[in-house]
């Protein structure tokens, strides 16, 4: 029953951390101005967090420029299962007006699974609510996802293999090598 | 029989679930009233009770330079000391444990509990952790001085007329005020009141005092590497450590028995400790943003210590 409640509360509270990607800044924004009073994502339990080891959904802004790409990854394995990786705004997904820049690596798919995509330059406020509203469900199937891998709670080592299989599906499997990479160079 | 009571005044009421639930309330209380004086809908009252269970649920990481056993075992250890010291504090003329309920040992235990966040911090091996920790010792300094002032206060006026000339016994305190009327009421206790009421969200590390957990300047501070339980014991020692504080406040200040019906006094109590939240902990965080760590020292030093040594003197000498 405990476990049915967390995966409830799953969707309650998810906790978000931005991940500003060489954005031209209007997406970020956007981002913050759903917190404020007159869009107030707090009333769904959305958090803005400061650290990616606590967070639950990672907003990615920005076209992924070669200069971020290395934080971006080395981020992204930072942050614990259950995630979602939600890519705001149009310049993740294709590079939008940065397009066919030399400094772009994008798009966002190459290095990770996007659960929700919010499009637009900027997205309204009202998008990215819905976009967020959107990952929190998926965070909760995540989680039973998970639960079901790993029969009880998970282990760090389970969560660990869920997470391959994961990024085998959306044939990133290289992005586990680099977390394990980037833990190692913390380390040294 | 004598045990089984122990055990239930221990762990349900007023111990260990009475503690979590009244955390959650004051907490939840918190977030939706700030939110409502900030023209927002706020978050629903149950929202840290969902945060606690989400970060349950979470994978746990230990960072590769992390002292594993002081990294998991300090969240765990400042929680067993926080309730241990809710043990102390009497709720409603309960006091779980009656043996030593001592206004020195409370404050010996609290600060203990800000050491197990230190700990576990500074084994994270994170550098923001090490800022959020120096910041965190500066807090501690800063409102530790005005709070002893306070505790001494509180026991002079207390045992003015006892041989020993000063009662640290929480017990000794609430059977004064029984007899005298709430301590609040004696316009000597007044700035002593006043300078509890800002050490509370100092204390508890309530917003516009956070400046260890300052997310948006050094990533969650203290907190930096914590995921999973660990972080979950964290958020639930921050809330129980809300309630604890206030019912301190409501059993220093106010005393414990109103109507000497036992539900009543419940009832009041807890909408005292909401009261105590309101003041001390929700209009601050509504009005104010975060303080520099500078200007915390300051404050503390300078403005609430003047308080509370005004309140020491006005006691002393006996006004
Ligand atoms: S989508 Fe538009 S507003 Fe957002 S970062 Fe890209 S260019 Fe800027």
């Amino acid at each position: 029953m405990f476990q049915k409640w967390i995966d409830k509360s799953m969707r309650k509270s998810p906790w978000i951390y931005h991940i500003n990607a060489g954005s031209c800044n209007g997406c970020d924004i956007e981002l913050v101005s759903v917190l404020t009073p007159r869009y107030d994502a707090e009333r769904f339990g959305f958090h803005l967090t400061g650290t990616p080891r606590q967070a639950d959904i990672v907003v990615v802004s920005g076209p992924i420029t070669m200069q971020s790409v290395d934080r971006l990854i080395r981020t992204l394995a930072q942050v614990p299962e259950p995630k979602c990786v939600v890519s705001l705004g149009s310049c993740p997904r294709s590079g939008n007006v940065f397009k066919g820049s030399f400094a772009i690596a994008g798009p966002l798919e190459k290095y990770t699974h996007v659960d929700v995509s919010v499009g637009g330059c900027t997205p309204k406020p009202e998008a990215i609510v819905a976009g967020l509203a959107k990952a929190a469900e998926i965070l909760e199937e995540k989680r039973r996802e998970m639960r079901k891998h790993g029969g009880m709670a998970p282990s760090p080592a389970v969560a660990a293999a869920v997470e391959h299989e994961e990024r085998a599906e959306f044939g990133t499997g290289d992005a586990t090598a680099v977390r394990q990479g980037a833990e190692q160079e913390a380390d040294a | 029989m004598q045990i089984l009571i122990q055990l239930f005044h221990i762990l349900v009421f007023p111990g260990l679930l009475f503690d979590v639930a009244m955390g959650v309330l004051l907490m939840g209380l918190n977030n939706k009233l700030v939110a409502r004086m900030q023209n927002r809908v706020g978050p629903p009252i149950l929202q840290p009770w969902y945060d606690f269970l989400k970060c349950c649920g979470k994978e746990t990481i230990i960072p590769a330079r992390a002292k594993r056993a002081v990294f998991l075992g300090s969240p765990y250890l400042g929680f067993v000391l926080l309730i241990s010291v809710s043990m102390f504090i009497p709720f409603a003329g309960f006091i779980p444990v009656t043996m030593g309920s001592d206004l020195v040992v409370i404050l010996y235990l609290l600060t203990f509990v800000s050491v197990c966040e230190i700990l576990g911090a500074a084994s994270s091996g994170s550098p923001f952790a090490g800022v959020g920790l120096s910041r965190e010792m500066v807090a501690m300094i800063s409102y530790e001085l005005p709070f002893v002032l306070v505790i001494l206060t509180v026991a002079r006026a207390v045992g003015a007329d006892q041989p020993s000339g000063a009662v640290f016994s929480l017990e000794g305190i609430l059977a004064y005020q029984e007899m005298n009327g709430p301590l609040l009421f004696s316009p000597a206790a007044i700035p002593a009141a006043i300078a509890m009421l800002f050490v509370i969200p100092c204390e508890t590390g309530m917003h516009p005092f956070d400046i260890a957990e300052a997310e948006t300047e050094i990533c969650e501070g203290m907190l930096a590497e914590y995921s999973g339980t660990p972080l979950a014991m964290y958020r639930l020692t921050h809330m129980v450590k809300v309630y604890t504080m206030s019912s301190l406040f409501v059993a220093m200040f106010l005393g414990n028995r109103f109507t000497g019906i036992v539900p009543v006094d419940i009832l009041i109590g807890i909408l005292l400790c909401i009261a105590v939240m309101f003041i001390s902990a929700a209009l601050p965080h509504a009005v104010c943003a975060r303080l520099k760590v500078e200007q915390v020292f300051h404050f503390y030093w300078t403005v609430v210590t003047g308080f509370a040594l005004a309140g020491l003197l006005l006691v002393w000498a006996g006004v």
